[in-house]
């Protein structure tokens, strides 16, 4: 009886834990990349580069990644939902760097200029036309 | 009487030329929704790519399957690595052309209703589809707009049973995209 209530208990125990678990990792939030350190710092021309010269091996390295981005802007587009995103000159008529920023950065987007130099701070999501960062904010 | 015919020659051209003109975007919205009464499966990615002739009416569209972003984590992870495989297939894009191109005035701001046909290709799978939607040309921007199902299984996207009751078989797209000439 006493080691039934043992194992009782110590299923009980493990059932909460996994619950709770589960529960911690449904409700999980994507982290915070304004949060983050960059786990790569590059400039546009070497990004582009990187993904035009051999896309899976740039995919391997920075897709999924935060990485750092230093570069020239050539354009600043916000739409009518606020949502801002920038352009980086990659060195190549036909591929720059696209960088879609949180909706919380609209402010600071808007006091960019083209031919200014930004560094913008996102994660990489592959290249399409461009190579293009997710969830940017301005670095400085 | 040969300068004339020259002149009207020159804006017959310069009409031409203007009729002829390619929009695009790097930043179209395009999202969908999957969920059921039991999950809310709502993801969105604002930054897809479409090129629209205007003078052929041959429309694309492309987007990183890693660029949706959902409100939760754990279901961008199992959208991308389990259903998606997006490592694998990195990209989804639809080909297609506008049947009814004619019928769009690029001159006259306005709403017009456009059929679309054409491939849609999403997990390495390519259907041909159809798509009612619209465009709406303002000036020298226009605005493309559709919504379509998608039925999920037809892409080859396997659901595990443990969770098929939690997402949707077809899926709804949305897709809004605003266009600039492209010079």
């Amino acid at each position: 009886m006493k080691k039934g209530k043992r194992v009782l208990l110590f299923l009980l125990a493990g059932l909460l834990l996994g619950g709770g678990y589960g529960y911690y990792q449904y409700n999980r939030k994507s982290p915070d990349v304004k949060a983050e350190r960059a786990a790569i710092t590059t400039n546009a021309p070497a990004l582009v580069a990187a993904f035009s010269s051999d896309e899976p091996s740039a995919n391997r390295k920075y897709v999924e990644k935060i990485i750092a981005v230093t570069g020239t802007v050539t354009g600043v587009k916000i739409d009518t939902a606020g949502q801002a995103t920038v352009f980086l000159d990659g060195n190549d008529p036909m591929a720059a760097v696209t960088c879609s920023f949180y909706d919380t950065e609209t402010a600071t987007v808007k006091k960019l200029t083209p031919g200014q130099q930004v560094t913008v701070k996102g994660v990489c999501t592959g290249k399409l036309m461009d190579v293009v960062l997710n969830k940017c904010s301005i670095v400085h | 009487m040969k300068q004339l015919a020259f002149t009207i020659y020159i804006l017959f051209i310069s009409l031409a030329s203007v009729s002829a003109q390619k929009y695009f975007t790097k930043t179209g919205y395009i999202s969908f929704e999957a969920g059921t009464a039991l999950e809310d499966i709502v993801a969105a990615n604002k930054a897809a790519a479409s090129v629209l002739d205007a003078a052929t009416g041959q429309i694309e569209f492309a987007v990183l399957i890693k660029g949706f972003e959902f409100r939760r984590a754990l279901m961008q992870e199992h959208f991308n690595e389990n259903y998606m495989e997006s490592s694998k297939y990195p990209k989804a894009s639809f080909k297609g052309t506008i049947a009814n191109i004619r019928e769009v005035s690029f001159q006259k701001p306005g709403n017009y209703s456009i059929t679309v046909k054409g491939t849609l290709e999403i997990h390495g799978i390519k259907k041909e589809i159809t798509i009612i939607g619209s465009i709406k040309v303002s000036g020298n921007t226009i605005q493309t707009l559709a919504k379509f199902p998608v039925t999920i299984s037809d892409y080859k996207i396997a659901i595990p049973g443990i969770v098929s009751d939690k997402i949707a078989k077809t899926a709804t797209v949305s897709v809004n995209c605003n266009y600039t000439v492209l010079k």
